[in-house]
C-alpha cells in the first residue's frame, strides 16, 4: 500500500512534469459539482486571496500552473503543506486537511474553479487602458 | 513661566501623569492655582480617588449655567491675540470638535478681526482623530502646519491615535489643547495634560500666562516645521483665554534655522557629480514643495538621472519628469541621496529617532522607540545629518561654480540619453501594467485596478491629489498615473494604524479647496467605518473630495490571517469571517453618505456602470462638492 509520502512523491513528479509539459496536457475530469462549489469557495474565503471571479492576489482563472490540471493534484496540494509535508513546498496558503475539507467539498470547489475563465478585452479595446498608453506614449 | 514639562526638565513621568492626573488637589509637581478644587479622598492604599463632578460642575457641564462672566469682561480677550498669532503664521484652518474648556479661544476664532473666521477658518469635526487626521493630512500635502485645537484629557485622549500617527508620519502640525482646572469637571483636566501624548509629540508647553502663551505658539511652529517635522502641543488655560491683554503685542516671529551641510561639503559633493560619468539623484520625502523645486533645478544643472518616491509619498521629485528613469545605480558613477540613501552622498535631515531623550523612562509606549525598520535605516558611512532642502541651494551654488562650457555639453548630451531611455522604460512599464491592468477587467465584483484605471483619463488634466492610502486597494495608481504634485500622493498609514484614511483626505480637501485642486481617496470599508463624521465635515466645508469606496466588506487583511492561522493549524478557514468581516448586514455607503449630507452613488456591482459614475463624481468634485462612490470590489 502507497503512504502518504509516496503518493506526495508521484504527484509532486507528476505535477513538475505537467508544469514543463503544461502546454501540451489537456485538462482532466470533473466529478464535483461547481454549484456546490460556489458555495463552498465563498464559504472558505478562497476569494480572499484568489477574487470571486479567480482573478486575484493569486490568478486561479487561465491558471496553467499544473495544480488545475488534475483532481488528485489539487487535493494534494490543498492536502499539503511543507511543515506538515516537506516534500511539498507550499508556505503560503493554508492546509486543508480532510476533516476540515472534505474530498467532496474539495472537488465541488474543483469543479467551481474550472468555471473560471478570464477573457478581457485587449488594452486597445478598452478605451480607458487605451488613453493610459496613448498618454505615456505622447510624453 | 512656561511649566516645564520635559522628563529631563524634572516634569512628571507618563506613568506618574496617570497616577496624579485623577487627583485633583492632591500633591502634585505642577502647581495649580485651581482655589476651588475639592481634595480627592486618599484610601489607605495611597492611591487617591478621583471625585465625582459636583451639582454646579455637572450643570455648568449640561449647559445649563453659563461660563463665569469674567469670560466676557474682557476689553482685548486674549485669546484674539492668540488668534493673531495663529493669522500670522498663516495658519489655515483650526480643526476642532468642539469642547468646553476653550470656548474663549474658539470665540475668538469665529469673531475676531475685521474678517473673523478666516485665516484661521474653525472647521467643525466630529471626533477629535478626524480633527489630527485633518492635520495630517493637510501638512502632507502643503508641507506647513495647520492646527487642531481639542479639550483637555478627554478630547486630546480621543485624538491620541491620530496624533501617534502623524508622529509616524513627519506631519507638522500644532495641536491646541484647552484646559480648565478652575471652574469645571475634574475628569476634563489634569495636571500634566501633554503627558498623555508626549511620547510620540516632539514638543510641548503650559504656558501660565499670555505673556508666554503667544511665544509657545510660535515656538511650537517652529519646533513642528524644523526637522524632523511632528506634532507638538500647547496647553491652553482657559485663564489664559480670557485674560485681559491690554496693550500687549504679539512678538515677532522668528523662523527656525534648519541646520545644512558646509560650504565645504557641498563643494565635494559638486565635483562628485559634475565629474561622473553617470550621476544620478535618488530623492525622497522634502519637507515642503520647495525642495522639490531646488532638486529639479540640481538635476537638470547636473544632467542626472533620477529616482523618484513621488508614486509611494508627498514630496518627491516629479515622476513624469524626462531625467527620472530606472538606471540601476551600480551602473552610476556617483549617486547622491536627497533624503534618500545614496551611494556616495546622502543627505538626511535629523530622523524621529533623535527625538528618544523625550519620556525615555515613561511606560515605553512605542511611539517613540525607533521600529526595526528604522534600526535598519541607520546612517550609512557616508550619510550627512543635514537638512537636504535647505542644503540644496548650497550644492546648486557649488555646482554653478563649476560649470564650464564643456561641462553644460555634456549636460545636454546626458539629458538627451536620459529623456530617451527613461521614455522606452516608462512605455515598457505601462505596457506591463496595463496588461495586468485588463486582468479581471469585466470581472463583478469590481476590480480595483479598474477604479484606478477608470479615473486616470478623467482626472489628468486637473490638479490633483490622492488624500488617503491606497496600499490595501492595491495602489495600481501607481503604475498607472503619473505623480507630478508635491501632494499627488500623500502616502499610506504611517503607523499602519486604520481609522485615518477618511480624515486625511478631508484635510488635504481642505487645501484643495482653496487652490482649485480635486482630492481623490479609495477608501476602504474598514478604515470608513472608524470616523465616518468626516465626511459631514466635507459637506459642511464643502470640500472637493471624491471618495470611492473599496468595499469589500471585510478588515480583509485580517480575514487572511486568520484562514492562514486556521489552515496552518488544520481547522478550516470556513469560520474565519467571523470578526473579519462587514457582513449581515452589509453597510450600505451611499445612504450613510447621504445621511451626512454627501451626494452619493452606488452600490456598483457592475463594472460597466462603474465609469460614467466617476465621471459624475468628478464632476461634482469640480464643482466643489464631496461626493461618494460604493464600488462593491475584489477584495484587493
Amino acid at each position: 500500500m502507497k503512504t502518504y509520502a509516496d503518493k506526495l512523491l508521484m504527484t509532486v513528479s507528476g505535477l513538475l512534469f505537467l508544469m514543463t509539459a503544461s502546454a501540451q496536457v489537456e485538462f482532466g475530469p470533473i466529478s464535483g459539482d461547481a454549484a456546490l462549489g460556489k458555495t463552498s469557495y465563498y464559504d472558505y474565503g478562497c476569494y480572499g486571496c484568489h477574487g470571486f471571479g479567480g482573478i486575484g492576489r493569486k490568478n486561479l482563472a487561465n491558471d496553467v500552473s499544473g495544480i488545475m490540471f488534475r483532481e488528485d493534484i489539487f487535493l494534494t496540494y490543498l492536502r499539503g503543506r511543507s511543515e506538515l509535508n516537506p516534500l511539498f513546498p507550499t508556505q503560503s496558503m493554508p492546509n486543508y486537511p480532510a476533516d476540515s475539507l472534505s474530498d467532496a467539498d474539495a472537488l465541488d470547489i474543483y469543479a467551481y474553479i474550472r468555471t473560471f475563465k478570464d477573457d478581457p478585452p485587449d488594452v486597445e479595446d478598452i478605451p480607458a487602458l487605451k488613453a493610459i498608453l496613448d498618454g505615456a506614449k505622447a510624453q | 513661566m512656561i511649566k516645564k514639562t520635559d522628563q529631563e526638565q524634572g516634569g512628571i513621568s507618563r506613568r506618574e501623569f496617570l497616577g496624579t492626573s485623577a487627583a485633583a488637589g492632591a500633591a502634585s509637581i505642577l502647581p495649580t492655582r485651581s482655589e476651588a478644587a475639592p481634595q480627592a479622598a486618599v484610601p489607605s492604599n495611597g492611591v487617591p480617588l478621583s471625585l465625582p463632578p459636583t451639582d454646579e460642575q455637572m450643570a455648568r457641564e449640561l449647559g445649563d449655567t453659563l461660563p463665569p462672566s469674567t469670560m466676557r469682561a474682557a476689553q482685548r480677550p486674549g485669546s484674539d491675540l492668540i488668534v493673531q498669532v495663529l493669522r500670522d503664521l498663516e495658519i489655515e484652518f483650526v480643526a476642532s470638535n468642539p469642547g468646553s474648556s476653550f470656548e474663549g479661544l474658539q470665540e475668538s476664532l469665529i469673531n475676531y478681526g475685521e474678517i473673523p473666521n478666516v485665516m484661521p477658518e474653525f472647521i467643525s469635526a466630529m471626533h477629535e482623530e478626524s480633527a489630527v487626521d485633518m492635520a495630517h493630512g493637510y501638512g502632507k500635502s502643503e508641507g506647513r502646519p495647520i492646527c487642531a485645537l481639542v479639550q483637555g484629557t478627554i478630547g486630546l485622549q480621543h485624538s491620541a491615535m491620530a496624533i501617534y500617527q502623524a508622529y509616524h508620519g513627519r506631519a507638522p502640525m500644532v495641536i491646541l489643547v484647552g484646559r480648565d482646572d478652575k471652574h469645571f469637571l475634574q475628569a476634563h483636566t489634569a495636571d500634566d495634560v501633554a503627558g498623555i501624548v508626549r511620547s510620540f509629540t516632539k514638543w510641548d508647553a503650559h504656558p501660565e500666562t499670555l505673556a508666554e502663551a503667544l511665544p509657545a505658539i510660535q515656538e511650537a511652529y517652529r519646533q513642528a516645521v524644523t526637522p524632523p517635522c511632528a506634532p507638538t502641543v500647547v496647553i491652553l488655560d482657559t485663564e489664559v483665554q480670557k485674560e485681559e491683554a491690554g496693550d500687549m503685542q504679539v512678538p515677532v516671529y522668528v523662523p527656525p534655522v534648519i541646520p545644512t551641510i558646509t560650504e565645504q561639503q557641498a563643494d565635494e559633493i559638486a565635483a562628485g557629480l559634475m565629474s561622473a560619468a553617470k550621476p544620478r539623484l535618488s530623492v525622497g520625502r522634502f519637507r515642503t514643495p520647495e525642495g522639490i523645486k531646488r532638486s529639479v533645478e540640481l538635476a537638470e544643472l547636473v544632467g542626472a538621472s533620477v529616482e523618484t518616491k513621488s508614486q509611494v509619498g508627498p514630496m518627491s521629485f516629479p515622476q513624469s519628469h524626462p531625467l527620472v528613469g530606472p538606471d540601476a545605480d551600480d551602473e552610476s558613477d556617483y549617486v547622491l541621496g536627497l533624503e534618500a540613501s545614496g551611494a556616495h552622498a546622502a543627505l538626511h535631515g535629523p530622523h524621529l529617532r533623535t527625538l528618544t531623550e523625550r519620556d525615555l523612562t515613561s511606560i515605553n509606549f512605542g511611539g517613540i522607540r525607533p521600529p526595526v525598520r528604522l534600526r535598519r535605516d541607520a546612517p550609512g558611512q557616508n550619510d550627512l545629518t543635514a537638512d537636504a532642502e535647505a542644503s540644496l541651494p548650497l550644492l546648486i551654488s557649488a555646482v554653478k561654480r563649476r560649470a564650464n562650457s564643456k561641462s553644460r555639453k555634456t549636460v545636454v548630451l546626458r539629458t538627451r540619453h536620459h529623456t530617451d531611455v527613461n521614455h522606452a522604460a516608462r512605455l515598457t512599464a505601462i505596457e506591463a501594467a496595463l496588461e495586468k491592468t485588463r486582468e479581471g477587467w469585466n470581472a463583478s465584483p469590481v476590480s480595483t485596478a479598474r477604479i484606478y484605471a477608470e479615473l486616470w483619463p478623467l482626472i489628468k488634466d486637473l490638479d490633483w491629489c490622492i488624500g488617503g492610502p491606497s496600499r490595501f486597494s492595491s495602489s495600481h495608481h501607481m503604475q498607472l498615473w503619473d505623480h507630478d504634485k508635491p501632494y499627488s500622493y500623500l502616502g499610506g498609514h504611517p503607523a499602519a494604524a486604520l481609522g485615518y484614511g477618511l480624515g486625511a483626505a478631508t484635510g488635504a480637501a481642505l487645501a484643495a479647496r482653496e487652490r482649485d485642486r480635486i482630492v481623490i481617496n479609495v477608501q476602504t470599508d474598514g478604515d470608513f467605518n472608524y470616523t465616518p463624521g468626516a465626511l459631514w465635515t466635507a459637506a459642511h466645508h464643502q470640500l472637493p473630495m471624491l471618495t470611492i469606496m473599496h468595499n469589500n466588506r471585510a478588515w480583509h487583511m485580517e480575514l487572511m490571517y486568520v484562514q492562514y492561522m486556521a489552515g496552518v493549524r488544520g481547522r478550516g478557514t470556513d469560520r474565519a469571517h467571523i470578526g473579519t468581516t462587514l457582513r449581515d448586514p452589509y453597510i450600505d455607503y451611499a445612504k450613510l453618505a447621504e445621511g451626512y449630507g454627501v451626494k452619493a452613488e452606488g452600490p456598483i456591482e457592475d463594472p460597466t456602470k462603474l465609469a460614467a459614475a466617476l465621471a459624475r463624481g468628478v464632476d461634482a468634485v469640480r464643482n466643489g462638492e464631496p461626493y461618494l462612490i460604493d464600488v462593491i470590489t475584489q477584495p484587493r
